[in-house]
C-alpha cells in the first residue's frame, strides 16, 4: 500500500485555488431592489438598528448576522503537519475550514490567520474580536500555548471558543472509540487505553475520556521520552513548561508503568496516536502486545503512525486513521460543522466538554443505526444527515448545562439546524446553476 | 506518611531526591547547570551528612517509599546575634505529594530539631530565581536575608 495521498489533489488545489481566487468570499443575505434600499440597510434607516442594539447589545444576535457567524483565528505556528508556516501560509487552509463550516454546518466562518507574537497578543486580539461574533474557532496553534488560549479565553469570553485540534480532534476520537469498543465487546470503564503523542488532541483525549466515564488511572500517555508518570526525570520541568502534560503525568498511569511505547501497550485494549508521521511510527512488534481484539488508531496525517494493513496482520482487529481513502476516518470535519451549528443556533455562551461528549455519543449512535463492523465505526462525510443530529445534541446539551441563551425543543432545534444547513446547500445549487460559481476547467 | 530521620538504606532514594533538586534548580537559572555525575556525588552528599554531627536529614516516607527530602546543618554566624543558625539546604517533595502540607510539616518538624540542636534562627537557602521556592518560604513567615549576586570574571 502506498503511504502518499494517491489522488492529484495537490495539483489541482494549486490550480483551482488560483482559478478561483479563494474558496470563500462574501455574499449579501438581504435583496437590494433598487438604491432606494439602502436608506433601509444603510444610513439613515440602520441608525436606528444600531440605537436599539446600543441600548441591549445582545439584540445583535438578533438584528446582524452575528448570530450565525464565527472567527476561525490562527497564528499559524502549527498548520496540518506543515508546522509553522505563519499567517499567510495558513490562510488556505483557513479558508477550505470555513467552507467545510459553510456547507456542512450552514455557518458563516471568517478565516482570520494573524500575526502575533505571544499568546497574549492572540487572546487580545480574539477577545477583541467578540462583539462581532457568535463563536470562535481556534485552530492550528502550537502546543502546549493552544492550551493556555484555549483555557483562558473559554473562561474569559461569553461566546463560544473551540480549539479544534483540542475539542474536534478529541471528540470524534471519542465517537470512533466507543463504537470500538462496541465492536470488540467492551466498556469504556475497565478498558486500558494508551494515548501516543501528549499534544492537542492527545491532551483533551484524555480529558473528555476521563469526563466520559474512564479511570484516569487506566489510562497511560507516552510522548517523545516515554511514558508519563508522576517520576520521570523531566517532572519537574513539565511542571514549569507544560503544566497539562504533568498533571497528566500525575493523574494517569495509576499502575506506574515506566519506559516506552511497547512497555504501555502490553496488557493495552486500545492505542490512540496523534504522534508523528508513519509509515513506520509505530511497528507491529509494538501493537503486537496488546490485548486481544485491540483497537488502535493512527490519526498523524497525512500519513499515519502505522498503515492498517500492517496493524491488521499485527493482531489489531479495529483500526482507524485520519485518512479519508482507508476506512474508518476519524476527521473533524464530522464534528465542528454539527458543533457549531448546535451551539450558535441556541446562542450558548460556551462549549462545555459535556456537549462534545454529546455530540461524540450521536456520531456513535448515527453509525450504529448503520450497522457497525470492525471497518465502519463512524459516519462518513456524505452522510450529511448526521450534521443536524449532532447539531440538536449539541444544542439540547447546552441547555441542560445551563449555558443556551435561548431554550428550544429538540424538534426546533433539528428544524434550526436543518433550515441553516439546507440553505447552504441551496445557496451553492444557486449559485452553481446561474452560473456564478463554474466548474473548474479540465 | 511518616517523617523520620534518614536511615542509610534510604541513600539510593535521597540522592535520587537531591539531584531532582538541583536539576529544578536549573530550571530557573543556568548558573546552576547540573553536573554530570551528579548522581554519585549526591551519594557522598548524604553519606556525610548522615555520619557527621550538627546535620539534620529528614525523611517523608509512605511505606518504604521514600517521597521527601529535608536536609539542614548547624552553623555558626560568627559576627551576628542570633548567633546559631540551622540553615536548611535542600528540600525536595515528588510531584504527587505536594500540595498536601508534606512540606509544612517537615519544615516545621526541622525547626523544632534545630532548635534542640541549638538553633536561634532557621535559615533556607534557595536559588533567587526559582519563584516557587521563594514563594514557599514567604509564605511560611521566613524573610529574605542575603542576596548574593553572580557574575562570570
Amino acid at each position: 500500500m502506498n503511504p502518499a495521498p494517491k489522488d492529484d489533489s495537490s495539483r489541482k488545489a494549486l490550480e483551482y485555488s488560483k482559478f478561483y481566487g479563494g474558496k470563500v468570499g462574501f455574499a449579501p443575505k438581504v435583496p437590494v431592489r433598487s438604491l432606494q434600499d439602502f436608506s433601509i440597510w444603510y444610513t439613515p434607516g440602520v441608525a436606528a438598528v444600531s440605537k436599539a442594539i446600543e441600548a441591549q447589545p445582545e439584540l445583535s444576535f438578533e438584528y446582524t448576522g452575528r448570530w450565525n457567524t464565527i472567527a476561525i483565528v490562527t497564528d499559524g505556528t502549527r498548520v496540518l503537519g506543515l508546522g509553522n508556516i505563519g499567517p499567510e501560509g495558513s490562510l488556505p487552509v483557513m479558508e477550505g475550514k470555513a467552507l467545510i463550516y459553510n456547507y456542512l454546518g450552514g455557518v458563516n466562518a471568517l478565516p482570520l490567520p494573524v500575526r502575533v507574537k505571544s499568546a497574549d497578543e492572540l487572546m487580545g486580539f480574539v477577545k477583541a474580536l467578540e462583539p462581532s461574533v457568535g463563536g470562535v474557532n481556534l485552530e492550528d496553534i502550537e502546543s502546549p500555548k493552544c492550551f493556555e488560549v484555549l483555557d483562558r479565553l473559554r473562561e474569559e469570553m461569553s461566546i463560544p471558543v473551540w480549539h479544534d485540534d483540542q475539542q474536534g480532534t478529541a471528540g470524534v476520537t471519542l465517537a470512533a472509540l466507543f463504537n470500538a469498543l462496541e465492536v470488540t465487546g467492551r466498556e469504556l470503564r475497565g478498558t486500558r487505553v494508551v494515548l501516543y503523542g501528549a499534544g492537542a488532541a492527545n491532551v483533551a483525549a484524555e480529558r473528555l475520556l476521563v469526563e466520559a466515564g474512564a479511570d484516569p488511572k487506566d489510562i497511560i500517555v507516552v510522548d517523545s521520552k516515554g511514558i508519563l508518570h508522576p517520576e520521570r526525570e523531566d517532572i519537574d520541568q513539565l511542571m514549569l513548561k507544560n503544566k497539562w502534560k504533568y498533571e497528566l503525568a500525575i493523574r494517569t498511569n495509576g499502575d506506574r508503568v515506566s519506559g516506552g511505547l511497547k512497555d504501555a501497550l502490553k496488557g493495552a485494549d486500545a492505542l490512540v496516536a496523534a504522534a508523528r508521521q508513519g509509515p513506520d511510527a509505530i511497528v507491529p512488534d509494538e501493537v503486537a502486545v496488546m490485548n486481544k481484539r485491540a483497537i488502535a488508531f493512527f490519526l498523524a496525517n497525512p500519513v499515519p503512525e502505522m498503515l492498517p494493513d500492517a496493524a491488521l496482520s499485527a493482531g489489531v482487529e479495529v483500526v482507524a486513521t485520519g485518512r479519508s481513502d482507508f476506512p474508518n476516518q476519524v476527521n473533524n470535519s464530522l464534528l465542528f460543522p454539527a458543533v457549531f451549528r448546535g451551539a450558535l443556533d441556541v446562542k450558548a455562551k460556551t462549549i462545555t466538554d459535556p456537549m462534545v461528549i454529546e455530540a461524540a455519543k450521536e456520531l456513535a449512535a448515527f453509525a450504529q443505526e448503520k450497522g457497525l463492523r470492525r471497518d465502519y465505526i463512524l459516519p462518513t462525510m456524505v452522510q450529511w444527515e448526521v450534521y443536524p443530529r449532532v447539531a440538536t445534541k449539541v444544542g439540547q446539551a447546552a441547555i441542560s448545562e445551563g449555558v443556551a441563551r435561548r431554550s428550544l425543543s429538540p424538534q426546533e432545534s433539528m428544524n434550526a439546524a436543518m433550515a441553516a444547513i439546507e440553505r447552504s446547500r441551496r445557496v451553492m445549487s444557486a449559485l452553481r446553476n446561474g452560473g456564478v460559481i463554474v466548474d473548474p476547467p479540465e | 506518611m511518616e517523617i523520620r530521620h534518614a536511615r542509610k538504606d534510604d541513600v539510593e532514594a535521597l540522592s535520587d531526591l537531591i539531584v531532582r533538586t538541583k536539576r529544578l534548580n536549573n530550571e530557573f537559572d543556568p548558573l546552576f547547570a547540573v553536573v554530570p555525575d551528579a548522581k554519585a556525588r549526591a551519594e557522598r552528599y548524604i553519606q556525610s551528612s548522615l555520619a557527621a554531627p550538627g546535620h539534620l536529614l529528614l525523611v517523608a516516607a509512605e511505606g518504604k517509599k521514600v517521597v521527601g527530602v529535608l536536609r539542614a546543618e548547624m552553623r555558626e554566624r560568627i559576627f551576628y546575634e542570633p548567633h546559631q543558625e540551622g540553615r536548611i539546604t535542600d528540600l525536595y517533595i515528588l510531584p504527587e505529594h505536594r500540595r498536601k502540607a508534606l512540606g509544612d510539616e517537615m519544615i516545621q518538624q526541622a525547626s523544632a530539631e534545630l532548635k534542640k540542636m541549638g538553633a536561634e534562627i532557621v535559615v533556607a537557602d534557595v536559588p533567587a530565581q526559582n519563584e516557587i521556592a521563594n514563594r514557599f518560604y514567604v509564605k511560611r513567615g521566613f524573610r529574605a536575608l542575603i542576596n548574593q549576586f553572580a557574575k562570570r570574571p
